[in-house]
């Protein structure tokens, strides 16, 4: 026994000095590919909510906030991804149906006009999100629900609900980890889907969820510490819950003095954060970003930037063609019409050619059967000869029993 | 349990010698369950039989429990990424010279020349430009006295001697580009197959000196040339064939992605889009499908090595835009500027990206043709400059082109009849294409306009039909098929380092598939690439994301 056991052991290690230098091998060959410098072409925006339940009102308001801010300052539609886990302005709970506020003074209505949700109710999963921000979706999956980002994107990713350490709170039955998060932001890396990140997180303990980023270009924010709540901001009696977060009324209140052409920078933003006022102490996490905060203005995430070349002028190649091609272009035209009409009365044509055709080369028998076959081929309504043949399988029967008396 | 290996006689003795001594434990000793001797190599024997019978098992316990990784070439991507990064595609290029009605040149030391001036200008290669070391330069001299030239005439894509002289027609006037561009044409493209020959004819006759690049791969170089200003003249055929044929007319030659507006699957869709600002003043219709049949359908059909083109179109009303522009009193109409530029696209009220045809993967392109309202009309773009542009449109890279088209005369139906509608005359329609031509040209990162100003002076390129000429769409080629190679490299190499670091996931056989066909068509990029074929290696690589 004592020798088995020792071969066994021995078996063992040498097992497991194999793994390790594969591993080993395999780490060893990890390196980055730099990009050039490329350009900043376009902003999208990912809003998240990930709390369900009316007592949750104050996160869905968030989210909205969010996203009539960064519609006003440029941001198309088309380049929002927002992902509502609940659905409270149709909630049976809500005495002002179709309306969401963030305010109890009830001034803005968020939920107005023109807002394009594009993951809505039980489609807010983590699967679905750790999806949206990878690219990795089904064939089938429409273009609104993607995030169709390149190497020149700039990326908003605004995520509230509830959260704790490391993780935050999906719907209320899965979590999404602090080490998920970062995988999915390396991968964005490694596929080139953005150029830089902006994480704003609302939620207790946020700042713990963006502990495991390890990505370049990334910049991330939250509203509390580890071992420190977000509070709500206040409660409307009017409709029941709170409405608003502390940390986004704040943000909120620093981008409603902005409008398109302002350039405001990001240090001032985050240097709005009162840790009084929010009663928590808002973290910033700016380790992986290469540029200074002073010198970036907000609408670099939070607006719509396009790079403009002027067109100098009209490529003129095609001056050549004018009127008499447009004349012989129309005629043409025309002949193709009646062409086209002459193949399709010639088709018919020939399919009762080929009708004749097959009654000669087959006998009696299987030429009924063929015409049964095509006959049944063009019955569109199937149903109808159902009740057809039901209907007469009755005196069939009724028949049949009286001549078997 | 007791062992029975022995045979019942063996018993009796056994027990009959100790039974005297062991009279006192025969109470307690039960033969059944209990035994006196040690085990022997019986017993040995036996666990090692059963142990044996495990290890046989094991494998094939272990294989019903392993994980299913379709094996994938791991060595093949990391060379692949090697190769790409250290050594970056090159095309082996040929060009050649002709010089005519020039005396006293000798041909090697031209051809020695005008190499030593392109590798000046070429110190820093680009992905994607011709290899440093093996292009070819060949110089033809035809003189009075014959003709001289400096390589081995060997095949028919070459000079023929002589060809000049039929030419009776003026070339240096201008006023006959084209025709002399199909001359010079028929006479040089002579040369089927894969061998892409870049020349540049210089005629030493009339006056002042132009330089003309013509749609196929040919251009030439005219003018009255005294013996001291040779150098310039090398210094500008130098420059026309790196600068132009090579680089494509841009500054710099290196490839920046925000000009490949080609999406992963290979395809683009290019959206045009008439946007009626307020429907209420007037309607604008057009007639798209002729423009579309007789200007665009020779443009896609050019670039099917690069990309593969659809075209939608759709009439949009009730599209304000969201920048402000103010009155001007001397030029008699709103102004926008430059700085409005960015602001320009409305997109909250303008829905382009409607196109159901277009999959999750390709790239749409949105051509945006805008008529203001009564209250702007007319709409002008003001330079930074304080001059008024000329087409009145601007492109926004990877997103596509704005149009700005004032009806005529701005005159505004009075009353409360509804608007007429009306349709936009042929030839105002031509014009807006041909801005939109010029715009598709800009976001593939050529220039829009047709002259290229560089060191030794300016060229005058020629225009195609096809929207592109033949020389451009080889730097089309040339770059994307140099993009695709690096951005296949790199994915492999991500999905390789990301495989081997998660030892537990599963591969299916379908990624390994994929895989094996990517690496294919990376290294048939690569032979085709050093063999010249800038066609086949130009088609990009299909991966499937999973």
């Amino acid at each position: 026994m004592g020798r088995l056991f020792r071969f066994k052991a021995f078996l063992f290690l040498i097992c497991a000095a194999a793994h390790l230098f594969c591993n080993s091998n395999a780490y060893s060959s990890s390196s980055v590919s730099s990009s050039s410098t490329t350009m900043h072409t376009n902003n999208w925006a990912v809003l998240v909510c990930t709390s369900r339940f009316w007592f949750n009102y104050r996160h869905m308001a968030n989210t909205l906030s969010l996203y009539r801010t960064v519609k006003r300052l440029g941001i198309p539609d088309e380049r929002i991804i927002l992902m509502l886990a609940d659905d409270m302005a149709c909630n049976p709970r809500n005495k002002y149906p179709a309306q969401v506020f963030n305010n109890e003074n009830h001034r803005l209505n968020l939920y107005g006009d023109n807002v394009e949700v594009d993951y809505r109710g039980y489609e807010v999963t983590v699967e679905n999100f750790l999806r949206v921000l990878t690219g990795r979706h089904e064939a089938a999956v429409p273009r609104s629900k993607r995030l169709l980002s390149d190497e020149g994107s700039h990326i908003l990713l605004y995520m509230t609900g509830h959260g704790g350490d490391e993780f935050l709170k999906f719907q209320d039955n899965e979590e999404l980890q602090s080490h998920d998060l970062a995988d999915a932001v390396k991968q964005m890396k490694e596929k080139q889907r953005f150029k830089e990140l902006l994480i704003m997180v609302d939620t207790c303990q946020a700042a713990t969820l963006f502990s495991q980023l390890h990505s370049p270009g990334v910049l991330a924010i939250g509203s509390s510490k580890k071992g420190e709540n977000s509070y709500s901001h206040h409660l409307d009696t009017d409709v029941g819950v709170s409405v608003v977060d502390r940390f986004t009324f704040y943000t909120l209140a620093f981008f409603e003095k902005l409008n398109m052409y302002d350039n405001a920078s990001l240090s001032s933003l985050f240097g709005s954060y009162n840790p009084n006022m929010l009663m928590s102490t808002s973290y910033f996490r700016t380790d992986l970003y290469q540029r200074w905060l002073e010198e970036v203005p907000v609408t670099d995430f939070f607006g719509s930037v396009m790079e403009t070349i002027h067109t100098v002028s009209a490529y003129r190649a095609f001056s050549g063609k004018n009127s008499d091609e447009d004349r012989i272009k129309l005629s043409s035209d025309q002949s193709v019409g009646l062409e086209k009409r002459r193949t399709l009365v010639s088709s018919n044509v020939q399919d009762q050619i080929n009708d004749s055709n097959t009654k000669d080369q087959l006998g009696v028998f299987e030429y009924l059967w063929y015409t049964i076959l095509n006959k049944a081929e063009k019955i569109e309504d199937a149903d109808i000869l159902v009740n057809y043949g039901l209907a007469i399988i009755l005196p069939l029967v009724a028949v049949f029993t009286w001549l078997s008396h | 349990m007791a062992d029975f290996s022995g045979s019942p006689e063996n018993r009796p003795s056994e027990i009959s010698e100790t039974s005297d001594r062991s009279q006192n434990s025969s109470a307690d000793f039960d033969p059944c369950t209990m035994r006196k001797t040690k085990p022997g190599l019986k017993r040995l024997f036996l666990t090692l039989t059963v142990l044996f019978s495990f290890f046989l098992g094991a494998p094939f316990l272990l294989k019903s429990i392993e994980i299913y990784r379709s094996p994938l070439p791991f060595r093949d991507i990391d060379s692949l990424s090697d190769s790409v990064g250290s050594s970056p595609l090159f095309f082996p290029c040929h060009f050649q010279t002709i010089f005519v009605g020039f005396d006293n040149l000798d041909a090697y030391e031209l051809g020695s020349s005008i190499r030593d001036e392109m590798r000046k200008l070429t110190e820093h290669p680009v992905c994607g430009a011709c290899s440093g070391s093996n292009y070819t330069v060949s110089v033809t001299v035809e003189s009075a006295s014959g003709c001289a030239r400096n390589y081995n005439a060997e095949s028919s894509c070459m000079w023929r001697c002589g060809a000049i002289g039929e030419l009776d027609f003026d070339f240096g006037s201008g006023s006959d580009d084209d025709g002399v561009d199909e001359f010079l044409g028929s006479v040089l493209g002579s040369c089927e197959g894969l061998r892409k020959v870049y020349s540049v004819v210089v005629v030493n006759r009339g006056g002042e000196i132009r330089a003309v690049v013509g749609k196929y791969r040919h251009g030439w170089i005219v003018g009255r040339v005294l013996g001291e200003r040779m150098d310039e003249l090398v210094a500008r055929v130098a420059e026309t064939f790196v600068k132009v044929f090579v680089n494509g007319g841009k500054e710099s030659g290196s490839i920046h992605g925000e000009f490949m507006p080609v999406g992963s699957d290979g395809r683009i869709i290019l959206s045009f889009n008439l946007l009626n600002a307020d429907p209420t003043d007037w309607i604008y219709d057009w007639d798209f499908r002729r423009i579309d049949e007789i200007l665009f359908t020779p443009v896609i059909k050019a670039l099917g090595p690069v990309a593969n083109i659809s075209v939608e179109s759709q009439v949009l009303y009730h599209t304000p835009k969201s920048s402000i522009s103010y009155w001007d009193e001397k030029l008699d109409s709103y102004i926008f500027s430059t700085k409005d530029l960015p602001f320009f696209v409305n997109s909250n009220e303008w829905h382009l990206d409607t196109s159901t045809a277009a999959g999750g993967r390709s790239k749409i392109l949105q051509f945006v043709l805008y008529i203001p309202s009564a209250k702007e009309c007319p709409l002008l773009l003001q330079l930074p400059n304080g001059e008024i542009s000329v087409t009145n449109a601007f492109i926004s890279p990877m997103w596509g082109g704005v149009a700005v088209w004032n009806p005529p005369g701005c005159l505004r139906d009075s009353g409360s009849k509804p608007p007429a509608r009306h349709t936009i005359s042929p030839q105002d329609l031509q014009k807006v294409f041909e801005i939109f031509m010029g715009q598709l040209r800009q976001l593939f990162g050529l220039k829009s306009d047709s002259l290229y100003v560089g060191a030794s002076g300016t060229t005058k390129l020629l225009a195609s039909e096809k929207g592109f000429t033949e020389w451009e769409l080889d730097v089309l080629s040339r770059q994307h098929a140099c993009f695709n190679l690096v951005s296949c490299a790199t994915t492999l190499g991500s999905l390789s380092r990301l495989v081997q670091s998660l030892p537990r996931m599963i591969i299916m056989d379908e990624i390994g598939k994929q895989v094996k066909f990517s690496l294919e068509a990376a290294k048939l990029t690569q032979n085709n690439a050093s063999l010249g074929i800038y066609d086949a290696s130009a088609s990009p690589q299909d991966k499937q994301d999973r």
